[in-house]
């Protein structure tokens, strides 16, 4: 293949070996990415028919049916062309260096994700995908919203075998077509969330509030109006509530983690079975959740920020590293993220972080004055700094601990209003990428937060300074 | 500066005030908005008649009186500076604030200037790091100045580049 995209120079997507060979997904694609369209167009006719029963008796007498079923299969056969070209002008070819991918029928497009900027790999199998033996592998680059790579779909086994070799080659291990494709690096089983505590969990959520909530309302107005009409009105709101349970679930379903030298893997899923691979240093912060219901059994679900990760849809899906666990589950979290906390007590530092308040477990708190600022929680509030990370716990009802490494710091900022300025506090905010985890350190003592500051900078930098290279593979002095 | 000493006031930075011809082109915005403010609310005065009807001319003024004052203030009150390792950008006078961007986060930096900022000779630089949550822009900046830290920022931070 000379010129792999006509109408775009060769050169473009420089394969330095001339002899580069592209790859394609798998053949049974268009029909898996267009069956939903299908679905659609379906549902379209039949709601349109299915609008007056006696139309449908008129169309099966006087034989119009004929045209609607050929107008059907004439959208269907150009819509499964389309996909078909779509399928034929998409190609993709992995070196030492990038992603290269070629899509694109009437706007084409090639896309080069470079390996070493590589923030996570994802193999990801929706249920007809998964019915077929197919998956989706998802190369994220921190490139914002839709810089995500897609290779859709592939077989199984080869979508496995890309992910390892994606890895190896993001680690800085050079494959050489001549040897053996890099092998999947071993990995230890950490933790896995059996499925009666994720329903359990899912009835003590606050969705549940909500749908007990509705249901009162509904039968109040009810019996108040003596009519059944307020029903419909919150049904919607009912289907929502029981929507948002039945996607925590799924998504929470079978989760598994595991460490290899690759980094985090998470499993999870009931419909759509997803892999995930976060290499070692991809985790820009974390979050650990416990909402009042689930202070009895004490269970934590733990959220991250990953660069890529988690346009505000996805957040249920790719951000989530303990959709429910125990403290101890907790715990190995952190230490997935933080393998050398470099204190000498973990288990004590998180029981201070997690459950503590006032300055207990060497946190520093805000003053008794910025009580005003926050009635309910304020002795709750306060900080920890660690040789390799910032502590930040808040919220009594619902209790809150963001950990964000040092090395991850993108900026910092001092805020103070008007009120802050009366009662000689300020907050710190440290910017993280996009995700559902936004570290705040709030209503500090003036002088504390302007220290605090110019610490977290030092501390960012030399830290940033000692980090790992972004190949992680590599030793640093081979740099 | 008349900000008295604290945390927004660390000892070992020099500030640099941004160029007051922003307040002029903040000014600027401001009485075109009374201009168009006024030239709805006096011929409803007048074609009213009654002394009521002055109220809402009376508020466009008495607004615009009190925006000038304050963008004044604010103008003065936009710092930045440049160390080692990072910027320094200091704004507000109610809602203060102080950020830091270590050079070696910025992915990239932008220089902007609209068609009322040329007119005044000032641009906007604002820098860019992986998170969003990044607020940092320098209104005001003499073009000059904005292409000199434009490229002082950008040599900076490939000499202090680290991943994510």
């Amino acid at each position: 293949m000379s010129n792999p995209v006509p109408g775009l120079p060769a050169s473009a997507t420089d394969p330095r070996a001339p002899e580069v060979v592209w790859r394609r997904m798998h053949p049974i694609t268009p029909a898996l990415k267009g069956w939903k369209a299908l679905v659609a167009l379906l549902a379209i006719v039949a709601y349109n028919m299915t609008d007056n029963i006696r139309n449908i008796g008129e169309l099966m007498q006087d034989g119009r049916w004929r045209y609607v079923v050929a107008v059907v299969l004439v959208i269907a056969a150009v819509g499964f062309l389309y996909a078909t070209i779509a399928w034929r002008v998409t190609k993709f070819v992995v070196d030492d260096e990038a992603v290269h991918l070629h899509t694109g029928v009437l706007f084409r497009q090639q896309r080069q994700a470079r390996l070493d900027r590589l923030q996570a790999v994802d193999i990801v199998q929706p249920l007809l995908a998964r019915l077929t033996g197919l998956a989706e592998l998802r190369l994220e680059v921190a490139g914002g919203a839709g810089s995500a790579v897609s290779l859709a779909f592939l077989k199984e086994a080869e979508a496995e075998a890309l992910r390892a070799e994606l890895l190896a080659r993001a680690a800085g291990l050079r494959v050489r077509p001549d040897e053996a494709p890099a092998a999947r690096a071993p990995e230890q089983p950490v933790f896995e969330v059996p499925m009666p505590r994720m329903l359990a969990s899912t009835l003590r959520s606050s969705a549940t509030g909500w749908f007990v909530v509705f249901v009162v309302v509904i039968v109040a107005s009810v019996v108040a109006t003596h009519e059944i009409a307020p029903v419909f009105t919150l049904v919607p709101a009912l289907l929502g509530v029981g929507g948002a349970m039945w996607t925590r679930v799924n998504q929470g379903a079978n989760f598994r983690a595991a460490i290899s030298p690759d980094g985090i893997r998470l499993r999870h899923g009931l419909t759509e079975a997803r892999a995930q691979t976060v290499p070692p240093g991809r985790v820009q912060a974390l979050r650990f959740t416990q909402g009042p219901l689930w202070r009895g059994p004490d269970w934590w679900r733990v959220e991250m920020n990953v660069a890529g990760y988690g346009g505000e849809k996805d957040q249920q899906t790719e951000n989530v590293l303990l959709p429910v666990g125990t403290r101890e589950e907790a715990l190995l979290a952190l230490w997935l993220v933080l393998p050398d906390l470099q204190v000498d007590d973990p288990r004590a530092l998180l029981d201070a972080a997690l459950g503590g308040s006032g300055d207990a477990g060497g946190f520093t708190s805000v003053p008794r004055r910025a009580r005003l600022l926050d009635l309910v929680g304020w002795r709750r509030r306060g900080f920890l700094v660690t040789d390799r990370a910032l502590f930040v716990r808040y919220g009594r009802i619902v209790r809150r601990l963001v950990v964000v490494p040092h090395e991850r710091t993108q900026s910092l900022a001092l805020k103070q209003g008007p009120i802050q300025r009366k009662l000689r506090v300020a907050s710190i905010d440290v910017h993280s990428t996009a995700g559902p985890v936004h570290p705040m350190v709030e209503h500090l003592d003036e002088a504390v937060a302007a220290a605090l500051l110019d610490e977290q900078t030092e501390r960012a930098r030399t830290a940033r300074a000692g980090a790992m290279p972004e190949q992680w593979m590599r030793r640093p002095e081979v740099l | 500066m008349t900000t008295a000493a604290g945390p927004f006031d660390p000892d070992d930075v020099t500030w640099t005030p941004v160029s007051f011809r922003l307040a002029h082109a903040r000014l600027t915005v401001t009485a075109i908005a009374a201009v168009v403010g006024l030239a709805i609310t006096v011929p409803f005065a007048v074609l009213v008649g009654a002394a009521w009807a002055w109220v809402p001319a009376a508020v466009v003024v008495a607004l615009g009186a009190w925006a000038a004052l304050l963008i004044t203030r604010q103008v003065r009150a936009i710092a930045y500076a440049e160390r080692v390792d990072d910027l320094l950008i200091r704004k507000g006078i109610l809602f203060r604030s102080l950020v830091v961007v270590p050079y070696g986060r910025m992915q990239y930096v932008d220089v902007t200037a609209g068609p009322l900022a040329r007119q005044f000779g000032i641009a906007s630089v604002q820098l860019h790091t992986a998170a969003v949550g990044t607020n940092a822009t320098i209104d005001g900046l003499p073009p000059e100045e904005a292409a000199r830290l434009r490229d002082r920022l950008a040599s900076r931070g490939e000499a202090r580049l680290a991943g994510l």
